[in-house]
């Protein structure tokens, strides 16, 4: 259709829309009569395009307001006049009056008129929509040109808010000022009451009914917040649940055990959640779950955990299913899990402190009973035997310990689905009570506990399970406090097993020593590792010494080979080693040794000053060995025969001394005490020792001693056995009070005195680090850093601390700052 | 903004002009010279909206170009003619970043006006215009509810709902097999096609944009090739040759989109052809008075499922006040097929017509035309969807067809249907109003626009087709549009562009207007308004002529763009601008007449007074003094208005 040029005139708008006025009060007739039809359901009879037309014109003669008015008008009506008396036919006097006592009528009664009554509301509700959606569809007109404009809401929300108006803030009855909202309410949290109470309730009822309440809003402002649901129903619900599970949560506490409290309280938290997502809105979950975890959690998880069947009683019975519930529980209401964390601690620290007593009793109770150790040699000695005993309640604690911590460790695993929360907590109550003051040898039966191994535990294991035994060491050592005390310890018993060749695997002593070194650090091994470098090179030195030797020339049949071992004396804990003598070891005149091993001694020493010039050794001749081939005559045997005998005898290097003197006696020549003392100038602590073995032992009486009792007293005489004779060719004679044994009070403090020694020295180079790097610090500074560099080696005192710093200011390393206002010091360079 | 560099933009028109002689892309701006081109091209070029919408509705090539290669877009922007350009851009007119074309509009664009325009409407966010029908006719596809289907295909037990009259027009095939049996309600495809490729088919018949890529998505290399099969043979079984090469993927994207637009255009002439056979073809009229008795059967020949009618107009009222129009379940034997109106009646029927009319229309009976049509298009009318998913009469499932009232000419109806089958509005001013209030009444924004376009391009005659022809705001007698039902309009359908339009029309002819008493109502009436929206002081249609206005004569002070004539009169502006009263007096001391105009406030076309006195004054002098007497003329008509909000104790 193309406007030609003969200018075409534009028409007027037909005369139906334009200029003369519809008249409104027979239009409206019209349509108010359709809208009877509508809410009578004969909608279909009604023909949507005049309606419509209707509706349009009456809008665009701006006649808008006064529709919508009427509109508005004739639903108010509809509502108030026709279903508001529908609905209170519905109620009957037991739902009026269950809100004021419940005790009248039976829940049965009740929930039959109850679902009635829903079932009205929902059906009117339903109807309303209906019918405010075909009215807003012949409207459309209006809503979109005259509510647009003129802000007014569509008249479906309008409808809608009617509804609440007309309807739900109605009241019940005219004699009952109470509303049909509160009304409806507490139907619907009776309905739920009854469904907690076992009853089976129409769930997708009350969900219509709820989702009514979520359409409406209690203002005109139509926020989230201000649905009905929210304002009413909501908010009563709550109330009632929370009083509900008050109650509940006491009655549980009171008639059951703590198992079937969790067991019940789960169930609960799952009812609600599903309540919530069939009956009710998916937004009141978390709140309700508060309730509930409120009441019947938090508030009350203290006296659960108490219980007589609580944690305690779950441990101790291994019941891992309801410590998990606990857990769960707990976990539910609080992130940190405080009670559980409480309780578990408690019981772990308790334990542990069992041990450490029993370990104690042990360690000090009365031998009992010979020990049956077949490697056991001091055999008579009851100190011997005191000692023996301490070292198996080393064992027997660690292995406690041990197994304690398996036992918590499957809980944790199994129960709290590996919480790391909890492990934290339960390392902590371990470290407290292996740490615990009342129990000073952690450390030490660690330690020994290893030296065990070392020496027979590990005999005949697989790989895997000498890891698994090293892997229990080092996790009982990460609790340990004072690791430099360990240290001392290790490093004896480690010596010791080195020096006497008791270590049964060199392979997993290094194992060990890495684990360690992974452990605690590479400060910590050094000294360890230096002491397995010096083994090596001895080994190497003996080697080159041989070579050495038989390079000199020819073969002499009487000469003796040399194995020796040099030890860096800072390295190795050698006062230790010269057991309580070492104090005097400096001033004691050196051992008097026989001319041929004098010899081999100073052809050592000069080759090894050729290979290390200015290095000095001294030689200990208490610890060395020595094997000596021995001939005995022949002499008549208690068993008759007559013959020579030839034994290999191991013995100490003073026995070999000894043994050596008697080679130029002649038979029946014999030997004072004192003789021997002056002749080869052996302390007599250890020659009392030597010779007691060498005399007194009944398998190794190679001497015979006059006159025969244990001790040994100066003036008795020593003369060669003859007639001695061994079961096996090779003997070894050993030394009384070697082996490892825990070590007497004295030593201990002994100990502990060098310990603090040492200490002191690792604090001080920590305070004089520390200041060397910032010059000038407060002293609470101070003190934090100090502590935090030293926490891996051990936990210092603070007052020895300050000491330390008294002593360095002293010294002038360090001066204090005057005028500051808090302790300041600074470092004097 | 990035700007390409010229060789860059070169070396693309080099590799462009390439495919184009390659045959591998279209070109976009063909050369045209024909005698309607040229016209138009004039018409850009002096901004004569008028001629230039007609050439539209004549359907030149919006993106041709001249023998200068100068495009119609690019002589609109040129010449600074923001209205036109805003006309061409919504047919369609296209001006692309990166292209040369698009580039040299947009540098030559007279001001940032026209640039930022020209900007908005860059393809990156323009859509095709055919898109709306298009996607209204792919959501067909997948829609439950009102069930507007009417047959089923079923393919490996997958079924499809779809709907005839798209079917036939879209396919021969199906026109042909339907056309011989319209009541069929259900096809098989033979068992050699598998589902996917029906699928694919229907999807291009239903408009969408298919691709093939996402079709076979997932499928293995047989499967792909049994669809890739099912798809040709599909494509020839329905005689749709162009299915397999047109849901071929390509990657580029002006190429792809040419094509679509290609196909969206096909797909529209198939729906028109079929819609003006079918659909138009069919339409009856009627005796209003007979329309109850019409009754058309379901199962007929071009599948429709509706009847619409429209009533002849009348210079009646009580006619449209008629409430009495839903017919009843018609008693009337005729035939169940399809029935033109029942025996003719001599008598007339209508209500009593009081009102004067030609002797000829009063004899003769009322008529009604009845258009047959189809629910799945009346759907994107609002209005039409919410009828037929409510629980109305309409809705519900009859023997025969139901007739639904349209209040509207029959001439209104068709213009709508068109738009709603085929999209296309191409409509007279005459009818244009009501079109404009049909379209609002149903909720058809779309054609709402389109008529506020065409009333505001036609609408301003001959006379003003050229705003600087005509300085002195010269009134043509013959007004093409009433300019206060247009305003009216305009507030009733709630469309800015009208109102617009007419505060335009008005400034530019204010001479003619200011006296009037109808606009002192309608001044009266736009300040109501603005009362009963917001409480503010400003009555809308006052701003929006001063604007104009203001536009008006300042467009005859830059149109010279001598600056030094400007400084010359620089002194009288001055002065008028700072008081009217002063520059009057000034005046009064050259010729008097101002004296005449201060005492004579009502009086007739003072304006042209002034311009017959100010020319016999001051013909043959200098020419700055015209711009002094457009500035007087300016003054005059402010003070106007003023007087005029003074008396209708209007504060603005």
């Amino acid at each position: 259709m193309i406007a030609g040029r003969g200018r075409p005139r534009i028409r007027p708008p037909r005369r139906g829309l334009h200029g003369d006025e519809v008249d409104f009060d027979k239009t409206w007739a019209i349509i108010e009569a359709a809208f009877r039809e509508i809410h009578t359901q004969n909608a279909s009879k009604l023909s949507y395009e005049e309606l419509y037309r209707h509706a349009y014109r009456i809008v665009l003669k701006k006649k808008g307001e006064k529709l919508y008015n009427k509109v508005h008008e004739f639903e108010r009506n509809w509502l108030s006049s026709e279903v508001r008396d529908t609905i209170q036919h519905l109620i009957s006097p037991n739902l009026v009056a269950n809100a004021q006592s419940v005790s009248a009528t039976t829940p049965n009664e009740r929930r039959v008129a109850g679902e009635r009554f829903l079932k009205g509301l929902r059906k009117a509700w339903g109807d309303h929509q209906v019918c405010t959606s075909m009215l807003a569809d012949v409207l459309m007109y209006m809503d979109r040109v005259y509510c647009a404009d003129h802000r007014r809401p569509s008249i479906f929300n309008a409808a809608m808010v009617l509804f609440r108006d007309q309807i739900l803030n109605s009241t019940t009855s005219e004699t009952d000022a109470r509303t049909l909202l509160s009304l409806l309410n507490n139907i619907i949290l009776d309905q739920i009451q009854m469904e907690r109470d076992g009853d089976v309730i129409d769930k997708q009822l009350i969900k219509s009914c709820v989702w009514m309440l979520e359409a409406l809003h209690e203002d005109e402002v139509e926020s989230e917040e201000q649905r009905l649901y929210n304002t009413s129903f909501e908010k009563e619900y709550l109330h009632t649940s929370r009083a509900f599970y008050r109650g509940e949560s006491e009655l549980l506490l009171r008639d059951s055990h703590a198992g079937a409290y969790c067991k019940h309280a789960r169930q609960r938290i799952y009812e609600e959640d599903e309540r919530c997502k069939q009956t009710l809105l998916e937004s009141t979950g978390p709140k309700i779950q508060k309730v509930v975890e409120d009441e019947l959690i938090k508030n009350r998880i203290h006296e659960l955990v108490e219980m007589e069947s609580g944690v305690r009683f779950m441990i101790d019975n291994h019941r891992l299913e309801e410590l998990h519930l606990v857990y769960d529980l707990n976990r539910r209401v609080d992130d940190r899990k405080t009670e559980t964390t409480r309780a578990i601690q408690l019981r772990v620290v308790d334990m542990g402190s069992d041990i450490n007593k029993d370990a104690i009793a042990a360690s000090q109770a009365p031998a009992v009973a010979p020990a049956a150790d077949p490697a056991d040699k001091g055999k008579g000695v009851a100190q011997d035997k005191n000692l023996n005993q301490q070292t198996l309640a080393a064992i027997k604690w660690v292995e406690d310990v041990l197994a304690l911590k398996d036992r918590f460790d499957k809980i944790w695993r199994e129960s709290f689905e590996s919480d790391p929360l909890l492990q934290q907590a339960q390392t902590r109550s371990f470290t407290e009570f292996i740490n615990s003051p009342s129990f000073p040898r952690s450390s030490e039966y660690i330690s020994l506990f290893i030296d065990e191994n070392m020496k027979k535990g590990i005999k005949g294991k697989t790989e895997s399970e000498i890891d698994a035994v090293l892997e229990k060491a080092i996790i009982l050592l990460r609790y340990v406090q004072d690791k430099d005390l360990f240290e001392r310890y290790y490093k004896k018993h480690l010596c010791r097993r080195l020096l006497m060749n008791k270590s049964i695997s060199n392979e997993v002593e290094k194992q060990m020593i890495s684990k360690m070194k992974i452990e605690l650090g590479n400060n910590f091994t050094l000294k360890l590792e230096a002491m397995f470098k010096d083994m090596t090179i001895s080994e190497e030195l003996t080697a080159g010494f041989k070579r050495h030797v038989e390079g000199l020339g020819e073969r002499d049949p009487k000469r003796i080979d040399l194995s020796i071992n040099v030890l860096t004396s800072m390295t190795w804990p050698l006062e230790t080693m010269g057991g309580a003598a070492a104090d005097e070891e400096d001033q004691r005149p050196r051992c008097n040794y026989p001319p041929v091993v004098d010899k081999l001694k100073r052809g050592f020493e000069k080759f090894y000053s050729e290979k290390h010039s200015g290095r000095q050794l001294t030689w200990l001749a208490n610890m060395g060995s020595a094997d000596i081939k021995a001939v005995f005559p022949k002499v008549v045997q208690k068993d008759g025969s007559f013959k020579e005998r030839r034994h290999d005898l191991n013995v100490s290097t003073y026995g070999m001394v000894i043994l050596l003197l008697f080679n130029e006696l002649g038979a029946d020549q014999h030997m004072t005490f004192e003789e021997i003392q002056a002749q080869t100038n052996i302390p007599s602590i250890d020659l009392i020792r030597n010779l007691q073995s060498l005399a007194v032992a009944p398998k190794t009486r190679i001497l015979i001693k006059e006159p025969m009792s244990k001790d040994v007293k100066p003036t008795d005489r020593f003369s060669f056995n003859e007639g001695f004779n061994g079961k096996f060719v090779k003997i070894k004679v050993g030394v009384v009070s070697g082996g490892n044994k825990v070590e007497s009070d004295r030593e201990r403090r002994e100990t502990e005195k060098k310990n603090d020694d040492s200490r002191q020295f690792c604090i001080e180079a920590a305070v004089v680090r520390i200041m060397k790097q910032r010059k000038e610090l407060s002293h609470q500074q101070l003190m934090s850093e100090t502590l935090s560099q030293l926490v891996g080696q051990f936990k210092p005192e603070v007052n020895m601390v300050k000491k330390r710093i008294e002593s360095l200011i002293e010294r002038e390393y360090l001066e204090r700052i005057d005028n500051a206002t808090t302790d300041m010091y600074r470092y004097l360079a | 903004m990035d700007v390409k560099k010229k060789y860059e933009i070169e070396a693309a028109l080099a590799t462009e002009a390439q495919a184009i002689s390659a045959g591998q892309l279209k070109e976009e701006n063909p050369l045209d010279t024909s005698e309607d081109f040229r016209v138009f091209c004039e018409a850009c070029r002096r901004g004569d909206l008028k001629v230039c919408q007609e050439m539209i509705s004549a359907g030149v090539n919006l993106n041709a170009r001249d023998q200068f290669d100068y495009t119609p877009l690019i002589l609109a922007s040129l010449c600074g003619h923001y209205e036109v350009i805003r006309l061409l851009l919504e047919n369609g007119a296209l001006c692309e970043r990166d292209t040369f074309q698009g580039e040299r509009c947009l540098y030559n664009a007279l001001n940032d006006r026209i640039r930022n325009l020209l900007l908005s409407y860059d393809y990156a966010k323009a859509s095709n215009p055919l898109q709306p029908l298009a996607a209204h006719l792919t959501a067909l596809l997948a829609r439950p509810t009102p069930k507007t289907t009417d047959i089923t295909i079923t393919a490996y037990g997958q079924e499809f709902h779809l709907h005839k009259f798209i079917l036939a027009a879209r396919s021969p095939y199906f026109a042909e097999k339907l056309a011989t049996a319209p009541s069929t309600t259900s096809w098989k495809l033979p068992n050699s096609i598998p589902a996917e490729s029906l699928g694919v088919a229907l999807q291009y018949l239903y408009f969408q944009e298919v691709s093939i890529r996402r079709a076979l998505f997932g499928l293995s290399d047989e499967q792909e090739l049994a669809v890739l099969k099912g798809i040709d043979k599909i494509g020839k079984q329905l005689e749709i040759e162009r299915l397999f090469e047109d849901i071929t993927e390509v990657s580029d994207r002006r190429l792809l989109r040419q094509r679509r637009a290609e196909e969206l255009e096909r797909g529209r002439d198939q729906l028109e052809s079929w819609y003006k056979d079918n659909v138009l073809r069919h339409k009856r009229v009627v005796d209003t008075a007979k329309v109850d008795t019409i009754q058309w059967d379901r199962e007929n020949s071009i599948f429709a499922d509706i009847l619409l009618r429209a009533d002849d107009d009348e210079e009646d009222d009580k006619e449209s006040d008629d409430t009495d129009r839903s017919p009843g379940p018609s008693e009337s034997s005729t035939p169940p097929v399809r029935n033109t109106p029942g025996p003719l009646s001599g008598i007339p029927v209508g209500p009593g017509r009081e009102q004067s009319g030609s002797p000829l229309r009063q004899r003769a009976s009322r008529k009604s035309t009845i258009f047959p049509a189809h629910r799945a298009m009346l759907l994107r009318s609002e209005y039409f969807l919410t009828m037929f998913s409510s629980q109305f009469k309409e809705a519900q499932d009859t023997p025969h067809l139901q007739i639904i009232t349209i209040d509207c000419s029959p001439a209104v109806l068709e213009t709508i249907l068109t738009f709603m089958y085929t999209e296309r509005a191409d409509f007279g001013l005459e009818i244009a109003i009501d079109v404009l209030f049909a379209a609002d009444q149903l909720f058809i924004e779309k054609l709402k626009q389109r008529a506020a376009i065409i009333i505001s391009a036609l609408g301003n005659g001959a006379t003003s087709a050229v705003e600087s022809d005509n300085p002195r705001g010269a009134t043509d007698a013959d007004e093409p549009v009433d300019i206060y039902e247009v305003i009216r309009a305009g507030w009733d359908t709630r469309v800015q562009r009208l109102e617009e339009f007419a505060a335009r029309y008005i400034a530019y002819r204010l001479e003619h207007y200011i006296d009037q008493p109808e606009f002192a109502e309608l001044v009266q009436e736009s300040a109501n308004r603005v009362k009963a929206r917001q409480e503010t002081d400003t009555v809308e249609l006052v701003d929006d002529i001063r604007y104009y206005l203001s536009e008006r004569f300042r467009l005859r002070f830059e149109d010279s763009g001598l600056d030094e004539m400007m400084d010359e009169n620089a002194a009288v502006q001055a002065t008028t601008e700072g008081d009217l009263v002063d520059a009057m007096g000034e005046f009064a001391l050259d010729d008097g007449i101002p004296e005449h105009l201060q005492q004579e406030e009502n009086f007739v076309s003072v304006e042209q007074q002034i311009a017959a006195g100010v020319i016999r004054n001051l013909d043959g002098e200098i020419v700055g003094d015209e711009f002094a007497q457009d500035a007087m003329n300016y003054q005059i008509l402010l003070g106007k208005i003023d007087t005029l909000l003074e008396k209708l104790n209007l504060d603005a």
